[in-house]
């Protein structure tokens, strides 16, 4: 009935992917994070594993090979065990290029796939959140309105993440106020279309390599034929199911990393003449992370295993996400308690995955898939 | 330029501290461990990429045949290699257990005789065994020019001689090697400007280490053709040349230091302590 063992192909994409993480996220992440950098050459070399074109048919420029929720789900983690925050900027294109696969029409995908597919990173990014305080990603109050072959958009985006570097946008909107997911629409937005103005760089707690932007849209308006998915449009519930599925897995991974550096430390550090992690009152912390994290990707994984099949994941999602959030607040909270005084300090980086694990429980919506 | 490069897979080496030695002392074993493509071999292979490539027009130039020996969940570890790049991988079954340099030296002769590559460019040694002996011997056996512990590869004639850097102890001998030759390869083969093949420009600067296995490359990987054969069907000695009665682990250290205020102590400790001379 079920089955955990990872086929040949997933262990090769994660042994990559792990490897990747390990020499090229891990060791700048704390120097892009004093910084607030997120450099070109992260995001190429990212680029040249291919996971976008991975996803997209070979019509497009791609090379398809069978795309799986569950392969991504294991892919992202890896990431965020590198670096969440380098993990997020680095995947942002796929904000677009997933949406566009999945509901695109046969023109769009045509139009815009292509350009997922070239040599160099393509940043591309979507806006979903907004900055109100009884925001709720089901009821958004974007608006998009139809007047002849064009569509107006107006309303507030919060937290877009490389909006300010993205070729194009990629933005939820509701076409009758108040409504439910039903009744959004994405509708794809060029950078220099008048009537968008991105604001400045959101100052933040943690995930400081990602740079997050306000978005507002007053009467901009764009071509009829830049709505995802034409008539027919896209379904927003697959959409956030997807983001809050993948969200989780990354949760699992940033949240990896700080238990396994904490257990090395515990292991290593000695007081009262014997390292610390025989002492129960760390051990426990550990061995409770360690239950945790496991509970944790595998409700991870129910949700990509659902979604992969075409099935609503609401509800496996949702719980994914709620948990996973959860659970990395206290795992990075015992992480930074473990190492104790070294925890606060920058020279370590449980701080910083301190502030980057606080990140999941406040984003939302942020669709990685 | 056709290269023939043999892989082994090694337990994990990053936890070589789990070895342990079996309850009879007659073997080392290491179960639970994860296997891992030998690094000197994966930079045997990302060596071999970059000599068979034009790295600007994204070219290939020549095949790659990577080899392993062993049991058959080794196609895995060909497999890895063929999503770097390789083009095609041979997979000779056999007992792991029962290899030693010998053995596999013989084997890679009968391989190198029907495969007849330019060059077998492998690793200095595996991090298992480290036994650094089977580019030597098949070279021998061969009686093929060699080249060990190289750093750094240069070829302007299509790969009819390399010119190789050797890292040795008193510092770097540079080596003009014709092939057919065996050329074994050290941890600085990968780094960014160690492999010129005359078709990448010279100015081309590599990343640091082995490339990784893209999305398409594990893919395209699935496509690629791993002959199988049987180590007896090759035709080579299969017997030991060495035998290991007995496995044991060195006594745990003490651990102890002890400051000691002058040179002159030290030696007096040394001398008269620890009976050094």
């Amino acid at each position: 009935m079920a089955d955990f063992t990872l086929d040949e192909d997933q262990q090769q994409i994660q042994d990559t992917m792990r490897k990747f993480a390990n020499k090229q996220l891990r060791t700048v992440a704390r120097q892009c994070d004093e910084n607030y950098e997120l450099p070109r050459e992260v995001l190429d070399r990212a680029w040249e594993l291919g996971f976008c074109p991975n996803a997209i048919p070979e019509k497009y420029g791609g090379y398809e090979m069978g795309r799986s929720v569950l392969n991504t789900a294991i892919m992202v983690e890896e990431l965020a065990y590198g670096d969440a925050s380098l993990a997020m900027g680095a995947l942002c294109p796929a904000l677009m290029m997933m949406p566009i696969l999945e509901f695109g029409t046969e023109e769009q995908k045509a139009e815009w796939l292509p350009k997922f597919c070239g040599e160099r990173f393509y940043p591309a990014t979507a806006a979903v959140m907004e900055p109100r305080i009884n925001f709720d990603v089901f009821k958004l109050r974007t608006t998009v309105e139809r007047s002849g072959d064009t569509l107006i958009l107006n309303g507030e985006k919060c937290m877009v993440p490389m909006a300010g570097q993205a070729n194009e946008i990629l933005v939820y909107a509701t076409n009758a106020k108040g409504g439910g997911p039903q009744s959004v629409e994405a509708i794809i937005v060029d950078r220099d279309t008048p009537g968008m103005r991105i604001g400045e760089r959101t100052k933040y707690m943690g995930l400081n390599s990602l740079p997050l932007f306000p978005v507002v849209l007053d009467e901009c308006v764009v071509p009829l034929s830049r709505r995802l998915g034409g008539e027919r449009g896209i379904s927003f519930s697959r959409v956030i199911n997807l983001g809050r599925a993948l969200l989780s897995a990354m949760a699992v991974g940033l949240s990896r990393a700080s238990y396994e550096y904490a257990l090395q430390y515990a292991r290593e550090r000695e007081a009262f003449g014997e390292p610390i992690a025989s002492r129960q009152a760390i051990a426990f912390m550990l061995a409770e992370s360690a239950m945790e994290i496991d509970g944790m990707r595998l409700l991870a994984w129910r949700a990509a295993w659902r979604l992969e099949r075409n099935e609503d994941a609401t509800r496996d999602a949702t719980l994914a996400k709620m948990y996973c959030s959860e659970q990395t607040m206290k795992i990075v909270d015992y992480g930074v308690q473990i190492l104790g005084g070294h925890g606060y300090i920058r020279e370590h980086p449980a701080e910083m995955w301190f502030r980057n694990g606080r990140a999941f429980a406040a984003l939302e919506g942020l669709a990685i898939g | 330029m056709k290269i023939l490069v043999p892989l082994k897979r090694v337990c994990d080496p990053d936890n070589a501290n789990k070895v342990k030695v079996s309850g009879d002392g007659k073997a080392v074993t290491s179960e639970g461990l994860e296997w891992k493509p030998n690094p000197f071999d994966e930079y045997a292979v990302e060596a071999a990429l970059r000599l068979n490539e034009n790295a600007a027009k994204n070219e290939k130039l020549g095949e790659i045949v990577v080899c392993s020996i062993g049991v058959a969940d080794v196609a895995q570890t060909i497999r890895q290699a063929l999503a770097m790049g390789a083009d095609r991988g041979i997979l000779v079954t056999a007992d792991d257990g029962a290899l030693e340099s010998t053995v596999v030296a013989r084997a890679l002769k009968a391989l190198v005789e029907k495969e007849k590559p330019d060059l077998v460019l492998m690793g200095k040694q595996t991090v298992d065994g480290d036994s650094n002996a089977v580019g030597q011997m098949l070279a021998e056996m061969l009686g093929w020019p060699m080249a060990t512990f190289v750093a750094s590869i240069s070829t302007s004639d299509g790969g009819k001689s390399l010119n190789v850097k050797r890292e040795v102890d008193m510092g770097v001998v540079t080596l003009k090697v014709t092939t057919p030759a065996v050329v074994t390869v050290d941890l600085r083969i990968v780094s960014p400007e160690a492999v010129k093949n005359g078709a990448t420009p010279d100015s081309h600067k590599y990343n640091e280490g082995p490339r990784y296995a893209s999305l398409k490359g594990i893919m395209q990987a699935k496509k690629k053709k791993i002959d199988q054969l049987e180590l007896p069907a090759l035709g080579s000695d299969a017997t030991p040349a060495t035998t290991y009665p007995r496995f044991e682990l060195p006594p745990a250290r003490s651990g102890s230091c002890t400051f000691v205020e002058s040179v002159d102590a030290l030696v007096d400790k040394l001398k008269n302590q620890a009976k050094a001379f």
